[in-house]
């Protein structure tokens, strides 16, 4: 008896563990029947689409043309059908390398054409790879700046060049800061203030200058590119920061373990973040190359950055 | 009467708190808002230098403003090939015009002494050896040393660190400071020309 309840029990937990696996593997599969291991044709997606949100990707150092960086285009292209983002925000490094019509073409229309046909728009700041010639580009909304200020619903959107933070730059930040009464303010730009990559790291002398700022005048998250992984930083000073740099490279196990400033890192595949904030809150969505999320959560709005409790 | 004295007191030293800590809550506002200084604090024989290298700089914007004004203007919202042409245009005829141009145009020698100095004297190791790495890190090993030549546009900008850029004169927005290896740069920010260059700013 106890030998036939024990084959039962073998076979019983056989039976789960293969169902398991075989639900892990579909979802490394790409869906398209193909059996290739990629992206799901849509990912699946949480974000709430509550009315009146303001929804829009962060993506960085993207401007190389690889077939990587094209993959990683086609499953934000296939996010959209999920959750109608309606601008991206380039956290610099939009070209390497050369910067002929032919680099603008192979970097960045191609790759991301069908979102251009689609209205969707690119806002760009720059990376150490960027001329600021591009803020003349007109797929990268730049105003002819090289820094500058737009605005969605209750959301204002900082583009900073932290290649060049000059005192013309920090004063005009300051002057637009203090005058802003948007409930959201968001920083974006190339350089992160706070990082666990072990090429680069914090830039440290960048901090120095912006944070005092952005405490004083309550930016609420600050989001940057450069390190060529994903990290959701634990808040700093009560500013929520946000590294989203493998849009186009990879800098596989680059993120230090067991730094003390991650919150959640990922360094094993290209990814892009999906954000919708709705009043109050700020949700977002990692989502790799492979379709996988990575992170995810629900950020609540700081009345006075100050005051959150890191 | 005593316990009425006392629930009087306490109900003063109450109010007093609470105006107390209003007022400090409205300067604590008031302390916010006021900005950070940006301006470089500069002792007269500095005061003379910088204004001697403005004036330099805006030499070079009168030459360049010249140019300007003959090539059709870009637009906010060009095509890569409208940003190109003009880019090419701008850099011939703005070497045309500084044909026989030489290094320390704009960099003269007391200049790079002082940005030397600056660098060496005014930041703590940590910060110093921070501001170093960050300039020797760009991949930009291939552009030349060369005044009226194009920075490459395939090597890479060198982030220059604000703490420094504060401490150097400010620049009109048409150039930029930069950093190939330990030379300092000038370069133009529409068309990239190597304006000037000073040999080991960096120390």
């Amino acid at each position: 008896m106890n030998r036939i309840y024990r084959t039962f029990v073998t076979l019983f937990l056989a039976l789960v563990l293969g169902l398991a696996v075989n639900v892990s593997g579909q979802k490394r599969t790409n869906g398209n029947g193909d059996g290739k291991v990629g992206a799901p044709t849509v990912p699946r997606l949480t974000l709430p689409l509550q009315k009146d949100s303001v929804r829009f990707v962060l993506i960085g150092d993207t401007g190389t043309g690889t077939e990587k960086q094209k993959d990683l285009a086609n499953l934000l292209l296939r996010s959209r059908q999920a959750f109608p983002f309606e601008f991206v925000l380039l956290v610099g490094d939009n070209l390497y390398g050369g910067e002929k019509p032919a680099d603008y073409k192979m970097k960045f229309e191609d790759v991301y054409r069908p979102l251009i046909d689609q209205q969707v728009k690119f806002y760009a700041s720059l990376g150490n790879h960027d001329e600021p010639a591009q803020r003349f580009y007109e797929h990268f909304n730049m105003d002819g700046k090289e820094y500058y200020r737009f605005t969605r619903g209750n959301v204002a959107f900082y583009a900073l060049n932290s290649n060049y933070m000059d005192k013309k730059q920090i004063d005009w930040l300051q002057s637009e800061l203090a005058k802003d009464q948007s409930a959201w303010k968001i920083a974006f730009f190339h350089h992160p203030p706070y990082s666990s990559g072990g090429k680069h790291g914090s830039d440290t002398e960048l901090r120095e200058i912006v944070e005092p700022i952005f405490t004083r005048y309550n930016v609420n998250v600050v989001m940057a590119g450069h390190e060529h992984f994903y990290e959701r930083i634990k808040p700093q000073k009560g500013i929520f920061y946000f590294i989203s740099g493998a849009g186009g490279k990879l800098r596989k196990g680059d993120v230090k373990k067991g730094s003390s400033l991650t919150a959640k890192a990922y360094d094993d595949d290209m990814s892009f973040m999906l954000v919708e904030i709705a009043k109050d809150s700020m949700h977002f969505q990692v989502i790799s190359r492979t379709g996988q999320t990575v992170d995810s959560g629900v950020l609540p709005r700081q009345k006075t950055v100050t005051a959150v409790v890191q | 009467m005593n316990t009425t004295k006392t629930i009087y007191r306490i109900a003063i030293m109450w109010l007093a708190t609470l105006v107390l800590s209003l007022a400090a809550s409205t300067f604590g506002e008031v302390r916010a808002q006021k900005p950070i200084d940006t301006k470089p604090v500069l002792n007269e024989q500095e005061k003379r230098l910088f204004a001697d290298f403005d004036q330099r700089v805006k030499d070079y914007l009168e030459q360049r403003k010249a140019v300007a004004k003959k090539l059709p203007s870009l637009s906010k919202e060009a095509t890569p090939a409208e940003i190109e042409a003009y880019q090419k245009n701008f850099v011939e005829r703005l070497r045309g015009m500084r044909a026989g141009t030489k290094p320390g145009y704009i960099f003269i020698p007391a200049f790079t002494a002082y940005v030397r100095q600056t660098i060496q004297t005014e930041f703590p190791p940590k910060d110093k050896a921070e501001i170093k790495q960050t300039i020797l890190e760009a991949e930009n090993k291939a552009v030349p040393l060369k005044i009226n030549y194009p920075y490459p546009e395939s090597q890479e900008l060198t982030q220059i660190p604000p703490t420094l850029l504060l401490k150097l004169p400010t620049l009109p927005k048409e150039v930029k400071f930069r950093f190939v290896k330990r030379h300092l740069l000038l370069v133009d920010s529409d068309n990239l020309l190597i304006v000037d260059y000073a040999l080991n700013a960096l120390p």
